[in-house]
């Protein structure tokens, strides 16, 4: 959650939250079926494109984005040295890199940075609140469910705070690193946050429902208001669009050798 | 760990205290599973499979909230919501882990059904973080084509993510669990005996 980070809104803020996730699941669906790396390049550079309009610096963005370096190295080495393959192209003890699955291998690669990306572009453009506002309204999510989770994303500044309490209090009383071992010293942090975590919860649970707070109960009305606008359509549009060039590209003007990783 | 059978007076779906109580393990489980992450990341282009060890990590959210809540939906929703917060907070594998979270929940799901919601001892425990591995094993088959590496490469690759499950969602969360039944604060959840939870062994 990047909402403490001051950033312009764009007009990808104000897409529907519910259309917005709804396509960036769908689109993890449809990179399952595409097996030609060309269209892969391109469909992971047409996802990193929508980035550069979040509203956020660029150098903030290239920073949130560096770690789809590793995503992209750590997706496509195993394949790469370990995939099946007919021609070889290297071969050093148990790595066997050949032609089949370096291009697997690659076509893998850039499957990940097209998800992290689409994945990205969704986190820094939504706010939870605004997510589950939407699902309440566009999808009718039951509401205990959705201030539920907005009450327990609330808790974690808390949850922090006691993390650091509870281990000033464990230094104070001799318990520093080294003792007990990694299981040990798990449990010592793990149970009482979980413990005070889970009293919390149902402190917060009467509360809500001392102050009347039913799921379903007749009509809500919503302090955040979402329906349905052009920019909704605008934005369906524009995937769809860029998708659709991606694909016809990546078919028709192949630059890489494989089309088919499978 | 307490109650074989659900408490006469307890109400069968999921109360709002139910939902918060899960909800709150989750949002916790979804941050480790963020940070848990680059981790895997990291240890990944080795090829070796070592960091397939530590995937039953992203299983835990499923299994531990069931075993705190007893009840249809828990392990479902606590899987999915901890996926959701990883995604949130810009996890590397974006919407993805969505999917992931709500397929893995299931996995988990169907077991406890299975034995209609009764049994939490470790060796349920164990077979639902089987029931998530195998499911996550089956989107990978599809996303990853695992099945096109080597086959030393594949084996190794299935047998330490089911070893990793076993031991982290399996036993490890079945071990927290109880552990944390020893504090007292779950009877705020479900007030019942231990003698019952003897007799499971």
């Amino acid at each position: 959650m990047h909402l403490t980070f001051s950033h312009r809104e764009t007009w990808l803020h104000r897409v529907n939250p519910t259309l917005k996730l709804a396509v960036s699941v769908l689109l993890f669906v449809a990179a399952l079926f595409v097996h030609n790396p060309n269209v892969m390049a391109l469909l992971a550079a047409a996802s990193l494109l929508p980035l550069l309009a979040t509203g956020h610096p660029p150098l903030r963005v290239l920073l949130y984005a560096s770690p789809f370096l590793l995503v992209f190295i750590s997706s496509a080495s195993g394949m790469i040295m370990f995939g099946t393959g007919a021609t070889l192209w290297f071969e050093l003890g148990l790595i066997r890199i050949t032609e089949e699955s370096f291009y697997r291998g690659l076509h893998l690669g850039l499957r990940s940075l097209q998800v992290a990306a689409v994945g990205l572009a969704f986190a820094l453009t939504t706010r939870p609140v605004a997510l589950f506002y939407s699902l309440m309204q566009q999808l009718r999510m039951p509401s205990k469910y959705a201030y539920s989770f907005l009450a327990a994303l609330n808790m974690v500044p808390l949850l922090a705070d006691e993390f650091f309490t509870l281990r000033q209090a464990l230094q104070i009383r001799g318990a520093g690193p080294g003792r007990k071992g990694i299981y040990g010293r798990l449990r010592m942090y793990a149970l009482p946050l979980l413990a005070q975590s889970i009293r919390r919860a149902q402190r917060t649970a009467a509360a809500m429902e001392a102050r009347r707070f039913r799921s379903g109960s007749g009509k809500r009305t919503y302090y955040y208001v979402y329906g349905w606008s052009r920019i909704d359509a605008l934005y369906a549009v524009s995937i769809a669009a860029l998708w659709l060039l991606a694909w016809l590209l990546g078919t028709h003007y192949p630059l890489l050798a494989a089309t088919d990783v499978r | 760990m307490s109650t074989a059978m659900p408490n006469a007076d307890r109400p069968k779906g999921l109360t709002l205290a139910d939902i918060l109580v899960t909800l709150v393990v989750a949002v916790v489980f979804g941050i480790i599973y963020r940070i848990w992450n680059p981790m895997y990341d990291i240890l990944k282009p080795l090829g070796l499979h070592a960091e397939q060890l530590s995937y039953g990590m992203w299983f835990m959210a499923g299994t531990f909230a069931f075993l705190l809540i007893r009840k249809p939906g828990a392990a479902l929703l606590a899987e999915t919501a901890a996926a959701a917060l990883e995604a949130f907070m810009g996890g590397s594998w974006g919407a993805s882990t969505l999917v992931y979270g709500v397929l893995q929940g299931l996995g988990a799901e169907i077991i406890f059904a299975a034995f209609l919601y009764r049994k939490a001892g470790p060796i349920v425990t164990v077979l639902a973080s089987l029931g998530s591995a195998f499911v996550s094993i089956f989107i990978d088959a599809h996303y990853s084509y695992i099945d096109k590496m080597t086959a030393w490469n594949y084996t190794l690759f299935v047998s330490m993510r089911l070893l990793g499950s076993v031991v982290i969602a399996g036993l490890f969360a079945w071990a927290l669990a109880k552990a944390l039944e020893r504090t007292g604060v779950l009877s705020l959840i479900r007030p019942a005996s231990a003698k019952d939870y003897e007799a499971l062994g």
